[in-house]
């Protein structure tokens, strides 16, 4: 009796430690963000309080007044948009073939191939630099989105070509049969089998394909010097080059660059939690 | 993940007559992957023998002259240090808290799933986002650390977190750990799955403590989890570009200056391209080499 009393006892005190330490981390990871969007809605006067002015007395929405009118950062978010748009397209134009073809069709060494298109994955950016630098400016597409979206399908296809093959792989061939048996070519058992089922698996493919090159920075800061083509993350860099640092208008529009990851994230947090999610994201 | 060829009745499995067929489907991802990622591979192995003048754009070959000048280099050999202290403070500080969390994460049951949302915000963040975050609190009058910390009176100070060559690596890992922990955590939450709650339990009727549970049952069963986070965090530690460039640009007194960012001073301030490529095929090496022994350390169990 006294045992499992203590059994019980120490259980509870586990519990609590967990709970806590939990409590602790959270609020670390999610300090960050909160302090960014304290900031981005503070005037900038009450930033050199000192000590620092947690709270803001005087809500203000000028910072974002401000990045918002700004015609650079309006053009590097459409930007954005557009090569992101463009190379998730891409991505899953390409790539749902190749997957539906590697793994459905079952070929001698398709995981072979799989394998190595994922491996690419973990090339260090840098033997990409000079290279990608060279064939851009041949072919005159330096300083333009489909310069861009050229490098950002050599991050992104990999990935989405992996994630919507191990989708594939999870549905049952009998299906796919009895829908041949019922006279379906190729092409309609792909459409009305094979991609009704693992519609989930391309959304998230294709949302993580959208994330990965919305946040790119390092291919667009190399291969981009004019606003014309320039994304919202290297324009973000350019607010800090500036001699004073605007941090109200930094966070401002940080938290606009953030907000059209959250519903993706809500949405791939499902599949990572499956712990599929080690493809990664380069940086 | 490979189940599903064995498992499927004999009937099907003769039916090789697709192999032409099914590569036809991957044609065009191939020939994308070939012209973005094969060919710039080669390209720039290609590079690294020859020597760029970036006056008269000409390129001459150069035998092994780049990989020489990177040896005579001390900038080099710098960076080269820079790096690996990174790397093995990354993995160590992304191992410990993603460990932390996940055995915090697998011992509760309400919450699990919100808890786990929470922690992969950092991993789902832009890069640029994350280094401006940081940049913020980690200001030395105006960021909130100094702040907290002078109010908890744990500095007497302001502390210049990233103008400090002392310091400003250590700022850089702890913002980096910030963000790559998730990817640690979630691997070996994975892992913790597969460990036996009888064997846990047999422990506990053999009077063990938590601790020694944990380290004759929990640990063996998730050790192949570690070793692929290991990998993995030392793959992306390797890779580091977007935020030591943000938030130190190598700086200061090259006391961050880690190859990545080594190869893109080359690169695109000295404009001495062989250098830069020669520079990322050793950057490339060193991550084969780590690949390499992942694997062996896979065969050995």
């Amino acid at each position: 009796m006294a045992r499992q009393r203590s059994k019980r006892a120490r259980n509870r005190l586990r519990l609590a430690l967990a709970y806590g330490f939990l409590t602790v981390a959270a609020t670390v990871v999610v300090f960050p963000y909160l302090w960014m969007a304290l900031t981005s809605f503070k005037p900038i006067e009450e930033f050199f309080t000192y000590p620092l002015q947690w709270l803001s007395e005087n809500w203000t929405l000028g910072q974002y007044r401000a990045v918002l009118e700004d015609p650079r950062f309006l053009k590097s978010l459409w930007n954005s948009f557009v090569v992101s748009t463009t190379v998730t397209a891409v991505s899953l134009l390409l790539s749902i073939p190749a997957a539906y073809g590697l793994t459905r069709l079952r070929v001698r060494g398709g995981k072979g191939v799989l394998v190595m298109i994922l491996s690419s994955q973990f090339f260090p950016p840098m033997i990409f630099f000079v290279p990608f630098y060279i064939i851009l400016s041949q072919f005159q597409l330096l300083n333009t989105i489909s310069g861009l979206v050229f490098a950002y399908l050599s991050v992104t296809l990999p990935v989405c070509t992996w994630m919507i093959a191990t989708t594939f792989r999870n549905i049952p061939y009998e299906l796919e049969e009895a829908a041949r048996v019922d006279g379906c070519g190729d092409i309609r058992t792909i459409l009305e089998v094979v991609l009704r089922m693992s519609l989930p698996g391309i959304i998230t493919a294709g949302l993580f394909a959208f994330v990965l090159a919305w946040q790119e920075y390092i291919f667009a800061l190399l291969y981009t010097t004019t606003t014309e083509a320039q994304t919202a993350p290297v324009i973000l860099f350019f607010f800090l080059g500036q001699h004073q640092i605007d941090y109200g208008r930094l966070m401002a529009a940080a938290v606009l660059l953030s907000l059209p990851i959250i519903v993706p994230f809500m949405v791939m947090q499902r599949y990572f939690r499956q712990g599929h999610g080690e493809g990664g994201v380069k940086g | 993940m490979t189940a599903t060829a064995a498992s499927l009745p004999p009937l099907r499995r003769r039916r090789h007559t697709w192999i032409a067929k099914g590569y036809l489907f991957a044609m065009p991802l191939l020939v994308v992957l070939a012209l973005a990622v094969l060919l710039p591979a080669l390209y720039n192995v290609v590079i690294a023998f020859f020597d760029y003048n970036a006056m008269t754009q000409a390129w001459r070959f150069a035998g092994l002259k780049n990989f020489v000048k990177l040896w005579d280099s001390p900038y080099f050999w710098n960076s080269f240090v820079v790096t690996l202290i990174w790397v093995v403070g990354n993995i160590t500080l992304q191992l410990a808290v993603g460990l932390a969390v996940a055995l915090a994460l697998n011992s509760i049951v309400r919450f699990r799933g919100a808890f786990t949302g929470i922690m992969m915000i950092p991993w789902i963040s832009s890069f640029v986002v994350v280094a401006i975050l940081f940049l913020w609190i980690y200001h030395p009058q105006l960021g909130v650390l100094n702040d907290l910390l002078l109010r908890l009176g744990a500095i007497e100070r302001p502390v210049a977190w990233l103008a400090s060559p002392e310091l400003a690596q250590l700022s850089l890992i702890l913002a980096n750990t910030w963000k790559f922990f998730p990817l640690v955590m979630i691997t070996l939450f994975a892992g913790l799955q597969d460990v036996s709650t009888e064997q846990l339990e047999a422990a506990d009727v053999d009077g063990a403590n938590p601790f020694q549970k944990f380290r004759m049952v929990t640990l063996p069963t998730i050790m192949p989890s570690i070793s692929t986070a290991v990998l993995l965090s030392t793959i992306w530690a390797y890779n580091s570009f977007t935020l030591p460039i943000i938030m130190t640009a190598g700086g200061p007194l090259r006391a961050t200056e880690i190859l990545g960012l080594f190869i893109y001073k080359q690169a695109f301030d000295s404009f001495d391209f062989g250098a830069a490529a020669a520079c990322s095929l050793v950057l490339f090496v060193q991550i084969l080499v780590v690949i390499m022994l992942y694997l062996r350390v896979l065969d050995k169990r």
